[in-house]
């Protein structure tokens, strides 16, 4: 019963519509618990879905499926808090685009036909819109405008792409489903010219929705403008989803002989979002902007590691999971600061280590494990990445890398280093709630020790989903 | 020879070249409506095998690219009129020009794509594209928010339209779904379009371009 998944909160999630506001918190965090143990169970059991030709539980999709509802269980609590605390006034639509959200992109991840795939990642433009517009202001009006455009044309043109692709198997007369495990399977026999064509729509149209540069134009907007824990699902898991549709794709022209050409695609439009990101995060003064910046950086290395092929793509699935873990608890985390300091600048927050010193904790923490200091897992998987480039002898290509790496790692520790010890025109301590911290201390935690210690199932996911796109140690 | 399909498709040839030269709104959704109902009824008319499902699914598409979609918008709209023109980037002269330039870029590029189509329609194709490339004109050329979501729902009846052309195999239920999720976008680009439109009071898309580096 893998549809279960995301009926449970596409149904909660139309309750909270109408329920009182106090209760949909609880209800909230209720679906996010049921949620988690929902999914561990069903990587337990790995039972075949209802409808299986639309839905299948992949190692891929597992894998983006857990951390999916790790994450979203812990910004749910930090959520119920954060509610509290911050004056929103249409609480219901918030809570209740939350729970669609999570259905939405729990669907993404188990979604094994390549038009319900589409349907999904679209959905979760539709369900998280209402997320980036909860301030009803006209800054949040814009950058809702430019998401749901934006987006929108771009996952038109993943479904130009799909269309390419049945295409591709009318031309080889193939008679499959149309589902990524089947066309896997007879991928060889597929056209290679409409393959190709298909792969490219498909990698622009989900790449918009991933951030990948130059179509990340909604995403510092969006990041900023929506309230913390939303722009922490947006990072953290939303930028995954639409990940896992190129993975998926890839798989297809892997198996059919184009991994280098979708390779060398991967490798190109993952550098430029890399330099893009070291461009723009150098003179930011916002900080929801920087983050948002450096997710375009962690999307552009997991781009690059999946077109670099071979330790690489391990290298890659070890940041995506990283990533979501750290960038999602240092977007809660600047949640405090915007609820503390009342300001979304740079230059009007300082003495962080003071004034919120819990905060303080997980903030820093989270710098020093997105900005790649060993041991974190970002390092290792930058280096795996790194690696894999020199094994497979593209080393212009890696230098530029870790060209951008150092650029970045530079304005990210001068602006990191000016909220937390800069002076600060006030210098009382500012009230943190314990429940708005240790959400984030438990996904730092999570990070670290996944660092030392891989259960062994994790493990064997990681290269069952790797292997399928020519990855592995 | 002539086929009784490209006569229909012929008008939407025109009607592209219309929404290049036009400023008016009312118009376009027009324009967007018939283009709609063109797109929903190809299947029909070029011989697919029809079961009882599919004469279903294609009147549940017809309603919705038709008439749904088009007077969502309209209403959107309707309570806030439009008190000036808004500039576009590129002149109404120019997009004309440019439109008679996709039209015949895209009736050659499907000669030479070679692809196999389930009609003997020689319009089909190149319909199709030049539908896409208007939407994506529509959308970059112009400043007024409605004429870029006009642009994405001709888009939306290119890609529909290439999908017929090509006999997609894909189930009804799942076209449905793209077909509910294509709506639920526009019904909320309405609802962005009366916000704007309320804190604004304009539909200029210029005054949406706060949030940069």
């Amino acid at each position: 019963m893998v549809e279960i998944l995301f009926l449970a909160p596409f149904i909660t999630g139309i309750f909270t519509f109408i329920l009182p506001k106090t209760t949909g918190r609880y209800l909230l965090a209720a679906t996010g618990a049921v949620h988690l143990l929902l999914s561990i169970l069903l990587w337990i059991n790995r039972p075949q879905a209802i409808f299986h030709n639309y839905f299948a539980a992949t190692p891929e999709g597992l894998l983006s499926l857990l951390v999916i509802s790790l994450v979203f269980f812990l910004i749910s609590i930090y959520t119920v808090t954060y509610l509290k605390e911050s004056e929103i006034r249409s609480e219901k639509i918030f809570t209740g685009s939350m729970l669609l959200f999570l259905s939405t992109m729990t669907m993404v991840t188990l979604s094994d036909h390549i038009m319900v795939m589409w349907i999904a990642i679209e959905a979760t433009t539709l369900a998280s819109a209402p997320l980036i517009y909860t301030h009803r202001s006209s800054a949040s009006l814009e950058a809702t405008w430019k998401y749901v455009l934006i987006c929108s044309v771009g996952i038109a043109m993943a479904l130009l792409g799909s269309v390419l692709i049945t295409l591709a198997m009318d031309i080889g007369n193939v008679d499959a489903p149309l589902s990524f495990s089947a066309l896997t399977q007879v991928a060889k026999e597929l056209d290679a010219l409409w393959l190709k064509a298909g792969f490219i729509f498909i990698l622009v149209g989900y790449g918009t929705k991933m951030g990948l540069a130059p179509m990340h134009t909604w995403l510092p907007d969006a990041h900023s403008e929506a309230p913390s824990p939303a722009s922490a699902l947006l990072s953290g898991v939303l930028l995954n989803c639409a990940y896992l549709g190129i993975f998926k794709t890839n798989k297809i022209m892997f198996a059919a002989g184009l991994g280098d050409f979708s390779g060398t695609i991967l490798i190109v439009f993952g550098l430029i979002s890399i330099m893009a990101a070291a461009t723009f995060i150098l003179k930011q003064n916002e900080y929801k902007r920087m983050l948002a910046y450096s997710s375009i950086e962690n999307m552009g290395i997991i781009a690059f590691g999946t077109g670099i092929g071979g330790i690489g793509v391990y290298g890659a699935v070890i940041c995506m999971i990283h990533h979501s873990l750290i960038k999602s608890s240092l977007f809660l985390s600047s949640g405090n600061i915007l609820l503390g300091y009342g300001n979304r600048f740079i230059e009007n927050t300082g003495e962080l280590v003071s004034r919120m010193p819990k905060t303080f904790v997980a903030f820093f923490g989270g710098f020093a494990g997105v900005s790649g200091f060993p041991p974190f897992g970002i390092f290792i998987g930058e280096m795996f990445i790194i690696v894999g480039a020199f094994q497979s002898g593209h080393y212009t290509a890696a230098g530029l890398f870790i060209l951008s790496l150092c650029v970045i790692f530079a304005g990210f520790a001068n602006q990191v280093m000016k909220i937390s010890f800069d002076t600060s025109t006030e210098t009382d301590r500012l009230k943190e709630k314990a429940s708005m911290v240790w959400p984030q201390y438990v996904l730092l935690t999570t990070s670290l020790i996944l660092c030392f210690f891989i259960p062994d199932t994790l493990y064997q996911t990681i290269i069952d989903a790797v292997t399928a796109i020519g990855g592995g140690l | 020879m002539i086929f009784p399909v490209d006569t229909i498709l012929s008008l939407v040839l025109l009607s592209i070249l219309f929404s290049y030269g036009t400023s008016r709104v009312p118009g376009l959704i027009k324009i967007i409506a018939f283009q709609g109902i063109v797109a929903s009824i190809v299947p029909f008319v070029i011989g697919h095998h029809m079961t009882a499902g599919g004469v279903v699914f294609t009147l549940a598409t017809l309603l919705i690219r038709g008439f749904v979609i088009p007077i969502s918008i309209y209403i959107a709209i309707k309570k806030v009129a439009i008190r000036r023109e808004v500039e576009p980037i590129v002149g109404y002269h120019a997009s004309i020009l440019c439109g008679l330039g996709v039209i015949v870029a895209a009736t050659f590029v499907s000669r030479q794509l070679n692809v196999p189509s389930i009609s003997d329609s020689t319009l089909l194709l190149p319909t199709a594209i030049a539908l896409l490339v208007t939407g994506m004109f529509l959308l970059m050329a112009r400043r007024n928010a409605i004429a870029m979501v006009i642009g994405y729902i001709m888009m939306e009846n290119g890609i529909y339209l290439t999908g017929t052309t090509f006999s997609v195999r894909v189930l009804h239920i799942v076209e449905f779904g793209i077909l509910l999720d294509v709506l639920a976008g526009v019904m909320i680009m309405a609802i962005i379009l009366q916000n704007i439109k309320q804190t604004f009071d304009d539909v200029d898309t210029a005054l949406l371009r706060t949030l940069k580096e």
